[in-house]
């Protein structure tokens, strides 16, 4: 009860401090008043009584210092003298006071800046009710966990039911939006039945899809995003029951979801829902679900893991090689969504406290110069009276002031900057099933989702005070021990004695050793950057644009018809000035490629591997496309010939290898006397592939990432694949128009457009996007972490040259008195100079040394993030501590120059 | 005369919350009542009644309100709280009990120590 009040009334006298003093003096008005009356009744003169009721009152300063204290309010007062002190220090040394807010606010805008990113991806709950029940199946190959999965696995997870009470199924896709306007490509979600009760959509008209209509060949229906009955249908109700022409076919509208809904989750944010209608005994094996269950309560993730993994496993004859060689899990949604981001994450964080460690040693080398310059000032406080805590107390304000506007700066200018890094960051790329890729997950359109929130003020706020502390104990520990005697007495001594120098040489020395140690992690990835910028990835990205095009439902879905349809667009594309060849393919180097089982004929009968029905040599990518690819691409014809015309239906069937299954597969013998048979028993649309003769064999493609080996690879001509297998196969990805143009590649794409429309009888194209982009983009997550790599590294390299530049600028000043002697006896100014420069130098190479040690050591850590450089790469490791040894040289030149600069008589006459 | 009388330490607590107890009193008030009812033998320093107050008002043993003097003057009225009612009482057993006990010790006659 007491406890309380003495809280409230604190609280109290803290909110209303000036309406409490002023209370107090009002009060002790009207009590001399009152005794002044009494005085005067009891005889006394106005005057006599007056002066007679202030001395019997006694001080009133007394009393109101007691009344404050009493309050309990003497620190808030004594904190308030010793901020206006520190504010009026701050403003004394304007100098001092913007490296040191400098310094901070790159160490705390680096960490806050990190963090933003991290809270949006990481920390923020997802926006789905209760989701932390929600779990997403993963398949892990080589280690890579991706959170797709086969029509296979998800058909475990549907016989599930005492473990989950919902599983529900979804794919994205891009479908072409025709009727009364003008036709446009827009992003799709195709879900199971399960899925709107499963993610608690908001359905705010109509209702969703029922059992009957997800199953195969189920009617049309829709549901629409909130965005698109607004654009399409004005927002009115009468919008549910008409109807809505999807990939030329008219699919009516059921329902309205919420515009609430979920946007972070789904990327890119579907326009409209259509049943998933998924057959899970027709499908392809290829994972290209994303399956999401809720757990049933008291079900824990563990439990439900252990459970499918045991019948994922039971179930193995039934799942197809891809899974085979592949572990499954299911994992927390959130987990499954942003656990690649961890690696990334953990490096940059790991860059940021080296920085923010910096930025300390840096902060608190210069406090320490201040503590010096103002031992007087602090032995004079203490000779007063000020008891060592208080004048700890002080520094430590002082400190913390300083770094809370340093982390102010920080936190205005950190996110900015990455807001400005992520606004060029490529946005989800549809075309790479399973939403991997470069996408940093959760972070909206252009980083829109990476904002200040309370998290983020709180972290900065924490840090700051934290940095304050930690910088400021050194100093104020070394201010409190100030022998005030020896300071007093002696007006100039040579401040620093040895062990405070010793300390300040320890700190620039540990900074230069962190710096090292950030800018060679720094250095590698750049070596990385540039190892993956000179990649030859197969094919010249010079002058190609590309474009998708869906074709669903349409009469190009078979055989026949996208090869007439390749055609006919080929044949247009080409009249238009600049372009040089033109041609099609199934799927983007880059994004999609499919892995199909092959058979050479040849040896039909030896050396194949069993597996689930299949047997096959070897898997290997497949890709069909039309003549002119290679050309277009620029694709070495190693031997033999490409893809003519002639190559049709009634011809034989052919295909291309890549050297790299070329040199696998036919270590002798000549692939070009062979044949292939290829997907058999992985769907029965395979069975009627023909057997392909192998009649060229082309140069390796990187088709699967820049830094992915090529791995074998086949081509075959779109004319000659299966009804069976072209329609899905265009239902998962639209076709791909690729351009080869002696201009600038965009400068076609309008022109090229219209000609494809026209060619195709109206059907829009998407995702224009020149080769050159497409490589860039694959590597994008690279380029991110490479970038705020080097940007730390080089907020390192300046902080410690900052951090040696100071020490020896002191030193110098504090020694002008001996170097004024030296050069009055005669010394030489370059000696002087050299004298300077060696102390510099010396610490720098302990620095150095020590950074190299320590990195030496370390950057195995950052092995994961390397390629075509080793982590103890001679190259880094030799020119970062020369680079270190260039900047300390450069901040040790300046003191040095001054040193000889000092003029004997004004040095000595200072005494 | 006893002007120099030195209060006990917490003394001037015990005064002030006896002082009040019978109804709310401001500060000058507060003083008056305890010269009175000493009987002027008690002294206190004006001014260092109000640090006191303010002392107790923090602890939660008295509560404060603006209202009107005697003399129409704007003052400060403090009254007991329930906490403060019962300091009081615990206070005043205190000191009824150390009084006795030295009251004891000074009657003692020489035979019994």
């Amino acid at each position: 009860m007491t406890a309380l009040a003495r809280l409230k009334s604190l609280v109290h006298a803290l909110f209303h401090q000036r309406r409490l003093e002023q209370e107090m003096e009002q009060e002790w008005r009207t009590h001399l008043d009152a005794r002044v009356d009494a005085l005067v009744a009891s005889g006394l003169s106005r005057a006599e009584a007056q002066q007679r009721a202030r001395i019997e009152f006694g001080d009133p300063l007394r009393w109101k210092e007691q009344g404050r204290e009493a309050r309990g309010l003497r620190w808030l007062y004594d904190l308030r003298a010793d901020a206006r002190h520190a504010v009026r220090q701050m403003r004394r040394t304007p100098g001092f006071t913007v490296v040191v807010v400098t310094t901070l606010a790159l160490g705390i805008g680096a960490n806050t800046a990190l963090f933003t990113v991290v809270n949006a991806v990481v920390i923020k709950p997802l926006a789905a009710p209760d989701a932390h029940r929600l779990v997403r199946s993963v398949t892990v190959n080589n280690g890579v966990a991706l959170p797709i999965s086969s029509a296979a696995t998800l058909k475990v997870w549907l016989d599930h039911r005492s473990t989950f009470e919902d599983v529900s199924a979804h794919r994205f896709d891009s479908v072409n939006l025709t009727g009364d306007r003008d036709p446009e490509l827009i992003p799709v979600a195709r879900v199971s039945e399960p899925f709107f009760r499963l993610f608690r959509a908001p359905v705010i008209m109509g209702r969703t899809f029922t059992a009957e209509e997800d199953r195969p060949n189920g009617p049309p229906v829709a549901v629409l995003s909130h965005g698109l009955w607004m654009r399409r249908f004005g927002g009115t109700p009468s919008a549910v029951g008409r109807t809505l022409s999807l990939g030329s076919i008219p699919h009516v509208i059921v329902g309205v979801i919420g515009s609430d809904f979920d946007s972070e989750q789904f990327e890119p944010r579907p326009e409209v829902w259509v049943p998933l209608q998924a057959d899970p005994e027709r499908v392809d094996g290829a994972s290209i679900y994303q399956v999401t269950a809720r757990l049933r309560p008291g079900v824990t993730h563990a439990a439900a893991d252990a459970q499918l993994r045991v019948a994922l496993d039971a179930t193995a004859p039934v799942t197809t090689p891809a899974d085979r060689r592949s572990a499954w899990t299911a994992r927390p949604l959130h987990d499954a969504m942003v656990g690649r981001m961890q690696s990334s994450f953990n490096l940059l964080f790991g860059a940021v406290a080296l920085l923010l460690l910096i930025a300390c040693a840096n902060v608190a080398s210069l406090l320490l110069v201040r503590a010096d310059v103002r031992r007087r000032e602090m032995a004079i406080r203490a000779a007063i009276g000020a008891g060592r805590g208080r004048i700890v107390r002080q520094t430590l304000v002082e400190n913390l002031l300083l770094s809370l506007a340093g982390g102010l700066v920080g936190l205005i200018v950190g996110p900015l900057a990455i807001r400005t890094l992520l606004r060029l960051y490529p946005g989800t790329n549809p075309f790479i099933i399973g939403g991997t890729g470069p996408a940093i997950p959760r972070i909206g359109e252009g980083g829109a989702a990476v904002a200040l929130d309370w998290h983020v003020l709180g972290f900065a706020l924490l840090l700051s005070m934290a940095t304050g502390l930690l910088c400021g104990l050194i100093p104020a520990w070394h201010v409190s021990r100030a022998d005030v005697s020896a300071t007093l007495q002696h007006t100039n001594v040579p401040a620093s004695g040895t062990r405070r120098a010793t300390g300040r040489s320890v700190l620039v020395m540990s900074e230069i050793a962190l710096a090292v140690l950030l800018v060679v992690a720094a250095g590698l990835l750049i070596r990385t950057s540039l190892a993956m910028r000179s990649i030859d990835p197969g094919f010249d990205r010079e002058n190609v644009l590309t474009m998708r095009m869906a074709v669903t439902g349409t009469r190009f879905e078979t055989r026949d018809g996208i090869s007439e349809l390749a055609r006919n667009g080929i044949a247009q594309v080409q009249t238009i000035p600049g372009v040089l060849r033109a041609s099609t393919t199934c799927c983007m180097p880059l994004e999609t490629v499919w892995q199909l089982p092959f058979v050479i004929a040849s040896r039909a009968g030896e050396g194949v591997t069993r597996r689930g029905g299949m047997s096959f040599h070897g898997f290997g990518g497949w890709t069909f496309v039309s003549p002119g690819y290679f050309e277009v691409f620029r694709v070495p014809m190693l031997r033999g010939r490409d893809f003519s015309e002639h190559d049709d239906a009634r011809a034989p069937g052919v295909a291309i290898i890549n050297e790299a299954m070329a040199r696998v597969y036919w270590p002798a013998g000549d692939p070009l006397d062979d044949r292939l048979i290829i997907g058999r028993g992985m769907r029965p649309a395979y069975e009627q592939d023909p057997v392909r003769q192998i009649v060229g064999i082309v140069g390796n493609v990187r088709d699967t990432g820049l830094t992915q080996n090529a791995r074998p690879a086949m081509y075959v001509p779109m004319a000659q694949v299966p009804d069976a297998v072209t329609a899905p196969n265009v239902k998962l990805l639209p076709l791909v128009w690729i351009t080869r143009t002696a201009v600038a590649p965009y400068a076609v794409s309008e022109q090229m457009s219209k000609a494809l429309e026209s060619a195709s009888g109206g059907l829009p194209v998407g995702r224009v996007r020149a080769m050159r982009d497409v490589v860039s983009e694959s590597t994008a997550r690279a380029r991110f972490d490479t970038s705020l790599m080097a940007l730390f590294g080089g907020c390192a390299l300046v902080l410690a040259a900052v951090g040696v530049y100071g020490l020896l600028a002191y030193w110098v000043q504090q020694r002008s008195r001996e170097i004024a002697i030296r050069l009055a006896l005669g010394a030489e100014a370059a000696s002087i100079a050299r004298m300077v420069v060696w102390q510099g130098i010396r610490l720098a190479m302990v620095g150095v040394a020590l950074g190299v040690l320590g990195a030496f050591g370390t950057t195995r850590l950052v092995a994961s993030f390397l390629f075509g450089v080793g982590p103890r790469d001679p190259i880094v490791f030799g020119a970062i501590p020369l680079l270190m040894a260039v900047v300390s040289l450069m901040a040790v030149w300046m003191p040095a120059r001054r040193a000889t600069k000092v003029d004997p008589l004004d040095a000595l006459k200072c005494e | 005369l006893a002007t120099t009388t030195e209060l006990l330490q917490g003394t001037l607590d015990l005064l002030i919350l006896k002082a009040i107890s019978l109804r709310p009193e401001h500060g000058y008030g507060i003083l008056l009542r305890i010269q009175q009812v000493s009987r002027d033998t008690l002294q206190i320093q004006q001014g260092s009644l109000y640090p006191a107050l303010y002392r107790l008002e923090h602890q939660g043993f008295i509560a404060s309100e603006w209202g009107e003097s005697e003399n129409k003057r704007k003052a400060k009225f403090y009254r007991l709280t329930a906490a403060g009612r019962r300091r009081l009482q615990d206070e005043t057993a205190y000191w009824k009990r150390l009084t006795a006990a030295i009251g004891l010790v000074l009657a003692a006659a020489p035979e019994d120590v």
